[in-house]
This record gives structure tokens, sequence and C-alpha cells, in this order.
């Protein structure tokens, strides 16, 4: 097997809040390969944002990724790596692409200019050469008219166009990987349909590998090979995505199969998780989905489940792996039983 | 519509005075019964008030803003040579204190939670806290007298000037300017860097800020390049806000270093109750912060790209 | 986890409310800036209150006219003595009571005024508010130094009162406009047509659910606002058309200095530095306070 683009082992990343630590991200592990789409899904709060910006060191104060954590990329460790190596590898050898196309543009400067700038950064090139490559940048994601829209200001420009103009800044130095973070979540419905097939289109011609962080689950069926489940700061599942939404194996990840509606299914009312995601600041003991399970028993509550082996390919954090003849007897979840959420 | 209340509030101004505006010249028991009448006729004061409310506005529509009868010229011409000085001085104090501002605000920023950002603010407070006039008596103290570095007071050398070359003359200039124009700068310096500190730091948190740090841009270039830029818009009104207290300022200094300008004008009308040429002042002055806000606010639209395209 | 959705609403509202003065005022004792400010300015403030006591000389006296003039500061003078052979550490002790009365006293009365002002001008609305609103620019428009010179100059030999209320009335601009803003937007806060609905008057509007949201750009308002006046007395004070002599004013004193600032520099110095002091506090105080009520 060829050795994987990127690779995080262990990483802990933590925010020191006056409410106590925060631990985001706790003991998260996976690879990702060269030109392979991998996607992350999970509930806002599960951690997977802080997961990606900590691949390129963007935590702030109070935050922290802990030591210990390794994310190795070229046989270096991001996380040890000194401040103008990182600079180097942001936007040149990984790229970002975030949730909000308008507040993440500079009001103030052309979008041509924000997107020259990083070959201006980066290769060094002059004023005239960056534009020049901007502009082609731009009209390779399919931006009409791109010498024009190049020099007005984002404000002018609408939310598909925007975020055009950061997948292109985002791929200007043709990275190795790029994260990209809910690109979707804030365009409407018909426009994110375009934007995801770019990305694919644009994986193709530049080889890159896409990293897809998203609580949508049919973006992930859309655009991912293989899938990560996260829930609670942690990887729950893994696999193959056929394969997962085939054969889904935890229990959040059964849940969040069946919230979605079908078409052509019937329903009265929209299945939901009961409950919340808990705390950051206060993981509980055991198995962090324990109380919105309807599988649980006293194991989950006493051991903290490891990523169990279920298939080639495929893994999951649930003690149901060693004692699968549980899946047959559900029961109410316990925050259901406490009272406090509707069934 | 604001010049007119304006006018009306000044117009208020010498009429509600006990006497009348010409109190040194009628009162003096010396001065002919019959000029006294005369004036009084010129002037229409002997009109009821709103036809001399009327009179008041169209002569202040022509520029006529009376008589100065301690230069013994109109207040207009009076003023108005004098005005160039002081926008001189408060042209140079703008720019300066901008310039040097926002360098402040920059290095407190850079350094935010240092021991330098503290001081610095510690610095600013002090300056920001001070009375124009208390500033500008010290650092006459300090470097005209003390430390004599800089002349004492006056636009040119009142001696030597006129026998100078012009490189001459323009260093002497400069080197009267100086002390006036630094005083006034260090005051209008603590007020923009306090300003522009509270707004960088308002747009640091910003998401095109992360944007630019995905880029890998060091955090420098980034504060210089993004940050600023768009924190230096909310300092443009300030440019406008400024006004008022720059002139105040102006007043004293000009006062203190004998600085040929409106100030100075004005403030020697105080002693010798030339009352006229006060008014003038105080309507000139409400003048210049009107335009000054208007600039202001024309700057402002001039540099927001958001407001330029439409 | 259960029961922890329970917390809230009911639990919150049972604890007694601190009124946004006392809560703001605890709030900035928290940092240490301010504890010093608050008690740099305590120190003053009580300095100038029992200046009788505290002053090592009557502010007037001139024991002997020759013999101690002008001497620069030493032990019995610690401030030195001015041209009319007074002490002048002294004259500012008197000078701190004098100028922080005149500071306070002032801005009670653009406290007042501005409040009528704008509150008036927001609940009205209409054409009586646009009519405010312009008046209220155009006096916004002549710098607050010049439109005093301009009153001051015209009634010479005024009494110490008069200055008050003249500082006064022109200090009150900009709080009118919050507070006319505040007025706006709570006009057409539901609770206020609940509260009409109820059948209450508008007065009783106005006073129980208009006021208690005002104290906090007030109470900013004020403690800048005296450290505005006592900036512009002195101003005034050494132009000569502010406290009359022979008061002690830390701005009369130096204009008593005036004609010689070199050679009595102690008479420049020693006034604007006690000054300088005040305003600071003052103004570290009252810009903990706007912090603070801002984040709320």
């Amino acid at each position: 097997m060829t050795a994987p683009l990127l690779s995080i082992r262990d990483l802990h990343t933590s925010f020191y809040t006056e409410s106590g630590v925060a631990r985001a991200v706790d003991g998260v592990s996976f690879d990702i390969g060269a030109g392979e789409t991998l996607g992350i899904v999970g509930e806002s709060g599960c951690g997977k944002s802080v997961t990606a910006l900590s691949i390129l060191r963007l935590i702030q104060p109070p935050g922290r990724i802990e030591t210990g954590s390794v994310i190795e990329f070229g046989g270096k460790n991001l996380v040890t790596l000194d401040d103008a190596d990182i600079r180097d590898i942001r936007g040149n050898r990984i790229s970002m692409i975030f949730q909000e196309p308008m507040s993440a543009l500079n009001p103030v400067f052309t979008v041509g200019d924000q997107v020259a700038e990083v070959a201006r950064v980066h290769a060094g090139m002059g004023r005239r050469d960056a534009w020049e490559r901007a502009v082609e940048m731009l009209e390779l994601t399919g931006m009409p008219d791109a010498e024009a829209r190049a020099r007005q200001y984002p404000h002018q420009l609408s939310g598909g166009m925007r975020q055009r103009v950061l997948i292109a800044m985002a791929l200007m130095m043709k990275p190795a990987l790029v994260i990209a973070d809910e690109p979707t979540t804030a365009l409407d419905v018909t426009i994110q349909a375009q934007i995801l097939d770019l990305l694919l289109d644009l994986q193709k011609k530049i080889g890159t590998s896409i990293l897809m962080i998203t609580h949508d689950l049919g973006v992930i069926a859309e655009t991912a090979s293989r899938v990560i489940v996260m829930y609670a700061g942690e990887v729950v599942e893994q696999a193959e995505v056929d394969e997962l939404f085939a054969k889904p194996h935890h229990p959040y990840t059964e849940g969040l199969m069946h919230s979605m509606p079908h078409i052509g299914h019937d329903q009265e009312r929209l299945n939901v998780i009961p409950g919340t995601v808990p705390a950051p600041t206060e993981w509980p003991s055991g198995c962090r989905f324990r109380e919105r399970c309807p599988y649980s028993w006293d194991l989950c509550e006493s051991e903290h489940p490891p990523l169990y082996e279920i298939g080639s390919g495929h893994v999951s954090r649930c003690h149901l792996a060693i004692e699968p003849e549980r899946r047959n007897n559900p029961h109410p979840p316990l925050v259901v039983q406490a009272g406090v959420a509707a069934a | 519509m604001i010049v007119a209340i304006v006018a009306a509030i000044t117009f208020a101004l010498i009429h509600i005075a006990p006497g009348d505006p010409f109190s040194a010249v009628m009162d003096n028991q010396n001065v002919n019964e019959t000029v006294r009448q005369t004036l009084r006729a010129q002037y229409g004061l002997d009109r009821p008030l709103p036809e001399q409310f009327v009179r008041y506005v169209n002569s202040l529509a022509h520029g006529q803003l009376g008589w100065s009868f301690s230069h013994e010229r109109p207040v207009l011409e009076v003023l108005g040579s004098a005005l160039p000085n002081t926008l001189l001085l408060m042209g140079v104090a703008l720019v300066g204190s901008f310039a040097l501002g926002i360098l402040i605000a920059l290095i407190q920023v850079a350094r935010r939670g240092s021991i330098i950002d503290y001081t610095l603010s510690a610095i600013s407070l002090f300056f920001f806290s001070m009375p124009d006039f208390w500033l500008a008596i010290l650092t006459l103290l300090a470097f005209a007298y003390w430390l004599p570095v800089f002349p004492v007071g006056g636009a040119v050398d009142p001696v030597m000037h006129e026998s100078m070359g012009l490189g001459g003359r323009f260093l002497d200039r400069l080197w009267h300017l100086a002390l006036p124009a630094l005083t006034l700068m260090l005051l209008a310096s603590a007020v923009v860097a306090r300003y522009q500190r509270a707004a960088l730091l308002d747009v640091l948190p910003a998401d095109y800020i992360r944007t630019a740090r995905l880029k890998g841009l060091t955090e420098r270039e980034i504060l210089r390049r993004h940050a600023l830029r768009n924190a230096l818009l909310p300092i443009i009104s300030l440019v406008g806000l400024s006004f008022p207290a720059l002139l105040t300022g102006a007043f004293f200094v000009e006062k203190i270093f004998a600085w040929p300008g409106m100030g100075y004008a004005v403030i020697n009308a105080i002693g010798t109750r030339d009352y006229l040429l006060v008014v003038g002042g105080v309507i000139i002055g409400s003048i210049m912060v009107t335009l000054g806000s208007l600039l202001s606010d024309l700057l402002y639209a001039w540099a927001d790209p958001r407001l330029r395209s439409h | 986890m259960p029961g922890q959705i329970q917390d809230s609403a009911a639990t919150r509202a049972a604890r007694p409310r601190e009124s946004p003065l006392a809560l703001g005022v605890r709030r900035i004792l928290r940092r240490p800036s301010s504890r010093v400010a608050f008690f740099v300015l305590a120190v003053i403030v009580l300095v100038g209150l029992l200046a009788p006591l505290v002053a090592p000389y009557n502010p007037s006296a001139q024991p002997d006219i020759v013999a101690l003039k002008d001497l620069p500061p030493s032990l019995a003078h610690p401030f030195g003595t001015d041209p009319y052979s007074r002490d002048v550490l002294s004259r500012v002790i008197y000078g701190a009571r004098l100028s922080l009365m005149i500071g306070v006293l002032a801005t009670i009365v653009s406290l007042t005024v501005g409040v009528a002002y704008g509150a008036i001008s927001g609940y009205a609305g209409g054409f009586l508010d646009a009519v405010m609103m312009r008046v209220l620019d155009a006096f916004l428009s002549i710098p607050r130094l010049l439109l005093l010179i301009g009153v001051l100059v015209a009634w010479p030999g005024l009494s110490i009162g008069a200055l008050v209320v003249f500082l006064g009335l022109t200090g009150w601009f900009g709080l009118s406009r919050i507070v006319r803003g505040q007025v706006l937007a709570l006009k057409h806060a539901e609770f206020v047509t609940a509260a009409q609905a109820l059948g209450a008057s508008r007065r009783r509007i106005l006073w129980r659910h208009l006021l208690p949201n005002l104290v906090s750009p007030i109470v900013v308002a004020a403690t800048l606002g005296v450290a505005h006046v006592i900036v512009l007395e002195a101003g005034l004070s050494y132009l000569g058309i502010g406290v009359p002599p022979p008061l002690a004013s830390w701005g009369n004193i130096i204009q008593d200095g005036a004609d010689q600032p070199a050679t009595l520099w102690w008479m420049s110095l020693f006034p604007g530095l006690f000054m300088v002091l005040t305003v600071m506090t003052l103004n570290v105080l009252g810009e903990a306070l706007r912090d603070t009520y801002e984040r709320r």
C-alpha cells in the first residue's frame, strides 16, 4: 500500500476556557491517500472543523494542539513545525475552503487581487504575472467573464461566485490536499450541486486530495470515496462510502442515516436522534453516545469502546462489534427514559 | 440649514449680551454722540429685532462680519489673513498625528499584551488627558527655554527673516512651525492611536483575516495589509471628528507660541473685548468644523469600495 | 445529560437584581487599573473636600508681599509662591476643590438637559423631533470652547454659578443623541406596547421602563463629562474668562504665572500635573464603565 499523503495520529486539541477544558478533538487518527476524497461527517460540535483547523495549525489561544499529536505530511510532523515552515505549507501544499464565502473575503480588495496574492506569496510572482494566473484560475472554476469579475469587489458577486473565488484561491498553487469545511452549506441548493461538481472536476484535473467536512450526508454520498463519522471529539466509524451507506454499524451513523428523509417513503414525522451532544468540557465516561443509544448496556458505561474492526477498511467504535445480538433488542435511549428529551 | 441655525445662534449671542456690540465704543463718553448715532444707524441697531436678524444673515451671506475696532480693519480681513496660518498648523498636525497615531497603534497590536503595549497605552492616556495649553506651555519651557533648540514664538524670525535666501526662509518657517505643530500633534495622536488600536482589534477576529492566514502570510503582513486597510475606515470619520479638538487646541497653541493664526487673533480679542472679532471667529470656526466633517464623509465614501460602486 | 436542560430562567429570576450602576462599579473594580484610578481619584476628592484642613496656608493670604513673592519651591512652600505672594500648594489644594466642584455641578446640568432634550425629542417624534435634532446638529458644529468663549466674552464679570450653568449648557449634546436613540428603540419595543395595553400612563412608562436603560450611558457620560469640564474650565480660566480671581482654580494658577512661564515654572507645572492626574483617573474609570456596559 502506498504511503498516505497525510497521516493524523492521536490528535488532541483542547480549548482552555473559564468554564473548563474543552477537549474538542480527543484522540483522532486517520489517513488520507493521494488523490482520494475523504469525507468527515458529524453534527456541529463533534470536532470536525477543529480537526481541519489543527492540520494547518490555525488553532488560536485559548486553544492548543496537545503535545504527542502527530500530523505527518511530506515526512514532517506539522504539529511541531516552526512558523515559517507551516506558512510555507498553507495555501501552497495544503489549502482550505470555508463555509461563509462572504466573510472569508476581504471587502476592500478586489477578488482578483486576493486570488493573486497566493501566487505572490508562494511563487514570488510579480503583480502582473500573479494577476494573469489568478484570472486563469478563475476561468478554470467556471467563472463567467473572469477577467472583468476579477476586478470587482466581493460584495458585487453572488454567493456561488464568491465560493468559486475561494476555490480558485485554494487551488492556485495546485496543492496536494484541499480541506473543504462545509463549502456548500451557505449556498442555495441549486448552486451547491454546481460547486460540488466543480470541486470533483478540478480534483481530477489537478490530482489533489480532498478532505470534505460536512454534516450533510448527501454531500458525502456525492463526493467522498471514504467516510469518517465523528462524534464528541472522536472517530466513531470509518468505511468506504458504499459500505457505510449500505451497512452502517455505529448506532450514531444509523441514526444519521435514518434521519434523512427518503423520497418515496411516506413519513409522518422525521426521525431524530433524541438528546443532544454532551458538552466538550465534560465528556461522559464509557461510550459517549451511550445515553442516546437504543442498544446500550452496562458495558457501554464502564468501558470506553476502542475502534473495532468489522470489515475490510471498516471500523466502528461500538461494543456491538463484540455483542452483535444486542442489536435485536433496542430500548428507548436513556435520555428518553429520564424524561427530559422527547422520543 | 445648519449654517442658518448657527447664524441664529451667533445672532442671539451678540444681542443677548448686556449692552450692545459696540459697548466699548458706545459707552465711552469721549466719543461724540453723533458718531454713536451714526454707527447705530449704520448697523441698524435702532431697528426692531427681527429686521436686524434679516440684515445680519444678509450681511453674513455677503461675507460681512463686522468691524474689528482693535485692529481697525474689517473682521473678515483680520481673520482672513490669519486663517492660512491656522490652517497650516492644523494641517501639519492632522497629517502628523494620524501618521504617528496609526504607527503607534500598529506597534501596540503587533505586540498586544506585552509591556510595550501597556506602556504605549499609558502614554497615550497621559497625553489624551492633558489640557492642550498645558502641554504647549511645557514644551515651550522644555525646548525653547531650558534647552533652547526651538524659537520662543512667532512664525518667522522677526529680525533676520527678510534677509535670508529662499531656502533659509523656508527652514526658518519650518523651525518656527516645529514646536507648535509638535504640541498639537502629540495630543491628537494619542486620540488616533487609541481609536486605531480599538479598530484593529475589532477587525482581527474577522473571517477574512483567517483566510489571509490560510494563504501563508506572516502575522505582520496580515496586520499591515489586510487588517489595517479595513481598520482605517472607521478612522476616516475620526478626521472630521477631530476638527473641533484640533481647532480649539490650535487656539491655545497659537496663543502660547505667538503663532499668528486665527486663534491668536481671537484670544487677543478677548482681552480687548473686541467682541465682533470673537463672534467672527466662532462663525468661521463652525464653518471649518462643518467642512471638516463633510471632507471626512467624502473621504470615507471614496475609501470604502462598498460605497464607491453604487 | 439529564437535568442539564432544566437550569434556567426560573433559577436566574429568583436571584435579586442589582442596579446596573452597582453592577458596573463592582465589575470594573475587578480590574487593577480601575482600582488604582479609583483610589487616586478618591484621594484627590478627599483632599479637595478637606481643603481647609489639609492646606498649610490660606490660599488668599498674603502675609508678606515683598519677601514671599515669586519664590521657587522650598520646604516651607513645596510648590513655591506666586506673584501675589500666596502659597501655591494651598492654592492648588483649594483649586482641586473648586475645579472638581465646578466639574460635578456643570455635569449635573449637562446630564439633566441632555436627558430631558433627548427623551422629549425621541418620544415626541415627528416634526418636533426633526427640528430639535437640527438645532442639536447646529450646536454640535460649534466647537465647545468657541461657544463658551463667545458667551463668556459677552458677559464679563460672571459669577461662578453662571459659569457652571454655561459650562453645563454646552455639554449635553452627545448624551441627548444617545438618549434619543434609546428612547426611539424602546418606543417601539413590545413591552412598552404591553404596558400601554395595561393602561400605564406615558409618564409612568417613561419613568419605569426607559430610565433604567439609560443608566449606563448616563454614568459613562457623567464620568467622562466631569473630565472634560475640568479641562475646559482650566482653559477658560487660563484665558481669563473662567473662574474670577482671587479664587483659586487650577487654570487660574497657571494664568497667574503665564507672564513669566520660564521663571515661574512651578506655577504651570503643579496645577497641570494635578489636572492631568484627575482627568486620567476619570478617563480610566469612564472607559472601564463603558466597556463593561457594552459587553452586556
